[in-house]
């Protein structure tokens, strides 16, 4: 409540503040001293804070601010600062070519980050690319992202790899042969949608029904009469944590209690607190997992939750993994649009706290073989899955 | 228990009823304003919000019992919705009758953007403190909440009922929907009706946002739009400002939605809505329950478009704007600068085609995105399926947009005021709906990517000149077009529409010829904003053109002045730059655009440079 | 039921060996449980006038809708110059020459006097309008002869233009002076002038007048009746509803007395205007011998009913 408040005061005040400063002309920028070697390193990010995606955005910001916290603290890049310049997009594409054009024209700006959606991010790729400036995408998996030049890249899960290990989960571990699936309507969903089916029929098994949602859907009770009339054993969502959670609500209250597998971008604390108990014993697969016992997973859980108060998602992870991604090249090959480029081809063994450690395929400008971890929501928390453990929805089954 | 044959199809109607019943909760609300003050209130879903949060704060802050944070939602929404009436409604009584629905729009950014910035934009659980039971039926179950939820939304009617019937406040509101000058002679207060009745619908829609809250465990601030459309569209198929008629409308949309999953699938859903929407509206433009037909009573004073007197440009002015428009580039070679006016120049072909169908023919379109993204994807689709070259495919796109978009709106031709809006809004999303699920022609959610890029001679045109100057040169003369076309018969011809269809009726004015003319002509205007859009982004999906952005176009013609080509322009201008200006407030820049729209629609409803 | 009824309409016509200009038969329309016209039969000849009147709510309005097409009767016909018009849509009757104005006035607000006036011109567009008979080229065509006028249809507009004013200047110099100003910024009297010079400019062959001097001053009442006289004067034919019963005696060929939408009464004005069944269902219990005072209108009540 006091928080409420006192957000409310900020509020009233940032909003007099915003308003005398845009009568004060642009902020303070050529006020440092004019030393290149101390000026700086400036990266700029496109994404969300406003808008229907600004809890994303949100998101992003909080992984940003530790990330910068932390390679500041340890002297910066080259030894010089490393900054973020944080440009709200909506996620609206008329404002992220616009955010280009300005990133390409401010010679600060060394690389870019973002956008979130695929409509958003890809309209401005081609200004990017033109430029010689990187735009790189850590949470675009759409799968001709990268495709539009040399400057596009992304360490966003490649689905082609996230689903395999997704179907391997819902079939060989959990023995599903009748999978029903339940995805979100977007380019992401849809491709994840094929490669799930494909990789499930690999392996022995067969989605008997496949449900497309709209992202803004709320009320799936109608859907999951269609998956319980396909007679599934096991339930497969390609769902955002909010979306996911809602499902899984509505799918145990229509009595459908078989194993659900959901894909990795569940992973969030929100999950199980929209989710509440209907959400205990969801499986997922996570490249990131905070129980994870390597050293820089501890570092960042622990320096997180130290910060922000709350446990780290998804997207703030990739996030900061991102901006530590850039960092290291950086530090590697120099605060140039060209070398980032080029350093992002050679980066070796990058150490990240998503994949353990990074490396691209020069030719796809994707990650390489990311790794991940099965867990299973237990007593309200995510755990390791243990094969074999008991399993509540399975033995209702 | 049923036989399995029998068994979904209960199941389908069960499930339906159930979201239905969550419909109306919001619907009843709706209609009851609208009933008064014939005012379609954008601001409702985000009153809704508000009582979500109100709640989750009794709840989950200060643990306060159920029934008392029931009251707190309800008086804290009901003071909410009397400021509303008081700063959207109230001043705005002499002003076009756009103006105070572009008021609720504005309040609902304020609201929604304050909301996110106070409780942060992630979704928050919002338990229930019900008891959990549940009652098996068919397949499925209902519980507590479901048994709540439909208490609330019969006994909110029931009461409505009664106090309209039984109280003098409650025969007030009756007379001054009837008719509200005659109540206001016969001494009735409107003012304190107006409030009143906002207060009271304003109440029932932040119970609704606490109980859906709790249903689905969750609140967001943006959770507001999509639930305030979906009871746009229950209470319009039950007859607008219809109580009774809102909460069988809700069913009905539940059980049109329930059925159309059953039978194409979930992502049809919408689709579904949206077309048995439309169906509805021209089978029965007053809605299913709406009495027989009627003439529409002559009117006394006033139009649908208020008198004002547009400022004329001076031509040397015009001229000397448009040379000095060309000439930027040379003095000016701030990429983002140029990017940003180039946008400009693009919506400003979208508020251009708007401001025809809206501003000069008073056919107020709420679906004119849907204009942008059939552009858009006929030109890729062309270019890149058919091989043709760019430049060609654009001027194609202008066309196949003209033709579809105006076959689209025809069945709303017979329709008039809000009617036209709310079917316009549903032909936009039917757009996006059928994009989204006709895979083998549009690619479905993976969207166009690679989409060429204008070039000649092989040069692509991707440099920021190009992007400014490209789309500039279009407007220039799209603008020169539709300003020719105004001084022409056909535009005193068009304006009469706007002006009193049925007046130009009897003078030989055939209403569907001009209206598909004018939407025709904007169709092509848009359609090739959209091509151009298209071939500058390189790709675009399903949400490249959403619904705000109709809004947006909306905003941008009210701003400039309706049917008023300058203002159409300047309108692009001051909505694609604001917030571009306000870049530096960060988080706070939508809550700024907001206030700033409020306050223009106060002081200016006529438009910066007023209707013609 | 009436005395002054049938009998005597052939004698009073003009030109009795012609077919009527304007035939009603047994025209009925209701709404909901009320029958606003209720088995009505009216015919008009060419260059006659006849006034309608009638209480309040007698249905004249509605007769003059279903007359011009915006409503249709539920049982009943209408012809218009021998053809069988009947369920015909408001712009085609337009097209046919009927020109109506409205009880409260229905003037385009935001237009000029003179653009106005023009729109009445609508239908004699021919130029600009070629008459192609096709359902996708005739609006396309329009819309080409609109944005590259040839000289044709600059000729026409100039001619409607020329036109417009002359008719405008009937009115002296009430409307002349404010040929650019909207119409919202008219006085009401004006707003009825323009109304009416908008329908001259359709060169009706059948004019319909709803009430043209409500609102009016009794000099503005004089000169509007001066102005129907030479309309008359020129040979057009005209169907009144009026309240004013002194321009009603002095206009009028012919008085059709309605009452609950049927006719009560039809005949010469001084017919009428003795028929007591008339008096009792008009006039109540005032005499009619105070209708040639200008204060007559006083007689009925100014605050209409919403279903007339």
């Amino acid at each position: 409540m006091l928080d409420v408040i006192a957000r409310s005061a900020a509020l009233v005040a940032g909003t007099l503040a915003v308003l005398t400063a845009l009568g004060v002309a642009q902020p303070a920028r050529s006020q440092t001293a004019a030393d290149p070697t101390k000026e700086p390193v400036v990266i700029g990010v496109s994404g969300p804070l406003t808008g229907a995606y600004a809890q994303y955005g949100a998101q992003w910001q909080r992984g940003f601010d530790l990330a910068l916290e932390q390679v500041n603290a340890s002297g910066g890049v080259q030894g010089r600062p490393l900054r973020v310049q944080f440009e709200d997009s909506q996620s609206d594409p008329k404002q992220t070519v616009a955010i280009a054009r300005k990133f390409v024209a401010d010679s600060r700006i060394v690389a870019e980050l973002g956008d979130f959606t695929s409509a958003a991010s890809m309209a401005a790729s081609p200004i990017y690319q033109n430029a010689g400036l990187v735009q790189f995408g850590f949470t675009n998996s759409h799968p001709d992202f990268t495709k539009t030049g040399d400057f596009i890249w992304s360490n966003a899960l490649n689905q082609a790899e996230e689903m395999p290990v997704l179907a391997d989960y819902a079939v060989s571990a959990l023995g599903g042969k009748r999978i029903a699936l339940l995805f979100i309507n977007n380019d992401w969903g849809r491709t994840s949608k094929d490669l799930f089916t494909k990789a499930a029929k690999e392996r022995g098994a067969e989605v008997v029904g496949a449900e497309g949602y709209l992202a803004d859907e709320k009320d799936f009770r109608s859907a999951l009469v269609r998956v319980r009339d396909t007679k599934p054993d096991g339930i497969a969502l390609i769902s955002y944590y909010a979306d996911g959670a809602q499902i899984t609500r509505q799918l145990r209250e229509a009595g459908l209690s078989q194993p659900v597998v959901a894909a990795g971008s569940v992973y969030s604390p929100k999950f199980l607190e929209l989710g509440g108990a209907a959400v205990e014993g969801v499986h997922t697969t996570t490249p990131f997992f905070p129980g994870d016992p390597r050293p820089e997973v501890q570092t960042f859980v622990s320096a997180y939750t130290a910060k922000h108060g709350i446990d780290p998602d998804a997207y703030s992870s990739r996030a900061y993994d991102a901006l530590l991604l850039l960092a290291t090249v950086i530090r590697q090959s120099g605060p140039d649009r060209k070398a980032i480029r080029d350093g992002l081809a050679t980066v070796k063994d990058a150490p990240s706290v998503v994949y353990g450690t990074v490396r691209f395929d020069p030719q796809t400008r994707r990650v390489d073989k990311p790794f991940s971890t099965r867990l299973v929501v237990k007593n309200g928390a995510f755990a390791l899955w243990q094969p074999g453990s008991t399993d509540a929805a399975k033995a209702a089954n | 228990m049923f036989p399995t044959s029998f068994g979904p199809w209960l199941d389908y109607t069960i499930n339906g009823l159930v979201i239905g019943n969550i419909y109306a909760l919001l619907a009843v609300g709706l209609a009851l304003i609208f009933g008064v003050s014939h005012l379609i209130n954008f601001a409702h879903g985000s009153v809704y919000m508000v009582g979500a949060y109100i709640g989750w704060l009794g709840i989950t802050k200060l643990n306060l019992p159920l029934p008392v944070t029931f009251a707190a939602v309800a008086v804290g929404c009901g003071l909410l919705g009397a400021v509303i009436e008081r700063v959207g409604l109230r001043p705005l009584r002499n002003a076009p009758r756009i103006a105070p629905l572009l008021a609720t729009i504005g309040l609902s950014v304020v609201l929604d953007q304050s909301a996110q910035l106070l409780f942060s934009p992630d979704p928050r659980a919002l338990p229930t403190q019900l008891p959990s039971w549940r009652i098996a039926i068919g397949g499925g179950s209902i519980g507590a909440l479901d048994l709540l939820i439909a208490g609330v939304g019969i006994g909110s009617a029931a009461l409505l009922y009664g106090f309209l019937r039984f109280t003098r406040l409650g025969w007030a509101v009756r007379a001054t929907a009837l008719d509200r000058d005659a109540a206001q002679q016969c001494g009735v207060d409107v003012d304190k009706v107006n409030r009143t009745v906002f207060a009271i619908a304003s109440a029932l829609g932040g119970v609704s946002g606490l109980l859906v809250g709790m249903y689905y465990n969750t609140i967001d601030p943006n959770m507001g739009f999509q639930a305030g459309l979906k009871g746009i569209v229950a209470q319009l198929i039950g007859g607008v400002g219809n109580v009774p008629g809102a909460i069988a409308g809700s069913l009905l949309l539940g059980l049109i939605e329930s059925y159309g999953i059953a039978l194409f699938g979930t992502s049809y859903r919408n689709l579904f809505a949206f077309v048995a929407l439309i169906l509805i509206l021209v089978l029965r433009p007053n809605g299913l329950f709406a009495k027989a037909r009627r003439l529409p009573p002559e009117p006394l004073t006033g139009t649908f478009i208020a008198p004002s007197r547009p400022l004329v440009l001076p031509g040397w002015l015009i001229g000397l704007l448009i040379v000095a428009a060309l000439a930027l580039p040379f003095a000016v070679q701030q990429p983002y600068l140029l990017q940003t006016l180039g946008n400009a120049w693009l919506y400003a072909l979208l508020a251009l085609s708007l401001t025809l169908v809206a501003g000069t023919v008073g056919q107020v379109s709420l679906g004119h995105a849907g204009l942008l993204a059939i552009g858009a994807y006929a030109s890729a689709l062309l270019a890149l399926d058919a091989g043709i070259p760019v430049l060609l495919a654009v001027p194609l796109a202008g066309v196949i947009a003209a033709a579809l978009g105006t076959a689209l709106v025809f069945p709303a031709f017979r329709l008039r005021g809000h009617y036209v809006s709310i079917a316009t809004l549903a032909v936009g999303e039917i757009v996006t709906l059928v994009i989204l699920n006709w895979e083998s022609l549009t690619r479905g959610p993976i969207g166009v990517t690679g989409v060429p890029p204008l070039s000649v001679a092989g040069t692509p045109l991707v440099s920021g000149q190009w992007v400014y100057w490209i789309p500039l040169v279009v407007l220039l003369v799209f603008a020169g077009v539709q300003t020719r076309l105004l001084s022409s018969h056909l535009g005193r011809t068009l304006r009469a529409i706007r002006e009193d269809d049925v007046a130009a009726r009897s003078y030989g004015v055939d209403l569907n010829r001009y209206k598909g003319l004018a939407f025709a002509v904007a169709g092509f205007v848009a359609g090739v904003g959209g091509a151009l859009m298209a071939h500058f982004y390189s790709y675009i999906n399903h949400e490249t053109f959403p619904a705000p952005v109709s809004m947006l176009a909306l905003t941008m013609v009210i701003l400039g002045g309706l049917g008023n080509v300058a203002g159409a322009v300047l309108g692009a201008v001051v909505l694609v730059g604001l917030p571009e200006l306000f870049r530096a407030a960060a988080e706070y820049r939508m809550l700024i655009y907001g206030v700033v729209l409020l306050l223009l629609i106060r002081f200016r409803p006529q438009g910066l440079l007023g209707t013609v | 039921m009436t005395t002054a009824s049938t009998t005597s309409t052939p004698t009073s016509t003009p030109s009795a060996s012609v077919a009527p200009l304007l035939s009603i038969a047994g025209l009925v329309r209701r709404f909901g449980g009320l029958t606003a016209v209720n088995g009505l039969s009216l015919s008009l000849a060419d260059g006659e006038l006849v006034s309608v009147i009638g209480p309040n709510g007698a249905g004249k309005t509605t007769l003059f809708n279903l007359i011009t097409g915006l409503d249709t009767p539920d049982v009943g016909s209408v012809a218009f110059a021998g053809q069988d018009v009947t369920g015909f849509a408001a712009e085609r009757l337009a097209g046919l020459g009927l020109a109506r104005t409205f009880q409260h006035g229905r003037v385009f607000g935001n237009l000029s006097v003179l653009d106005n006036v023009l729109v009445g011109a609508h239908t004699r567009l021919r130029a600009v309008r070629p008459p192609l008979g096709l359902p996708l080229l005739g609006p396309l065509a329009e819309l080409g002869l609109a944005l590259l006028p040839p000289a044709a249809v600059r000729a026409e507009e100039e001619r409607l233009r020329a036109e417009a004013t002359e008719i405008i200047a009937l009115f002296g110099d009430r409307l002349t002076p404010r040929l650019d100003k909207p119409a919202h910024s008219l006085s009401y009297a004006n707003r009825r002038r323009v109304e009416i010079a908008r329908a001259l400019a359709l060169k009706p062959r059948l004019l319909l007048l709803d009430e043209p001097t409500a609102g009016m001053n009794p000099t503005e009442t004089a000169e509007m009746l001066e102005i129907i006289r030479g309309l008359k004067g020129r040979g057009l034919t005209i169907l009144l509803i009026e309240h004013k019963l002194d321009l009603v005696m002095q206009l009028s060929d012919r008085v059709v007395v309605m009452d609950h939408g049927a006719r009560i009464a039809e005949g010469l004005p001084s017919a009428v205007a003795t028929d007591p069944a008339v008096i009792e269902a008009y006039l109540g219990h005032k005499a009619v011998g105070a209708a040639n005072q200008d204060d007559a209108a006083a007689v009925v009540p100014t605050k209409r009913g919403i279903g007339e």
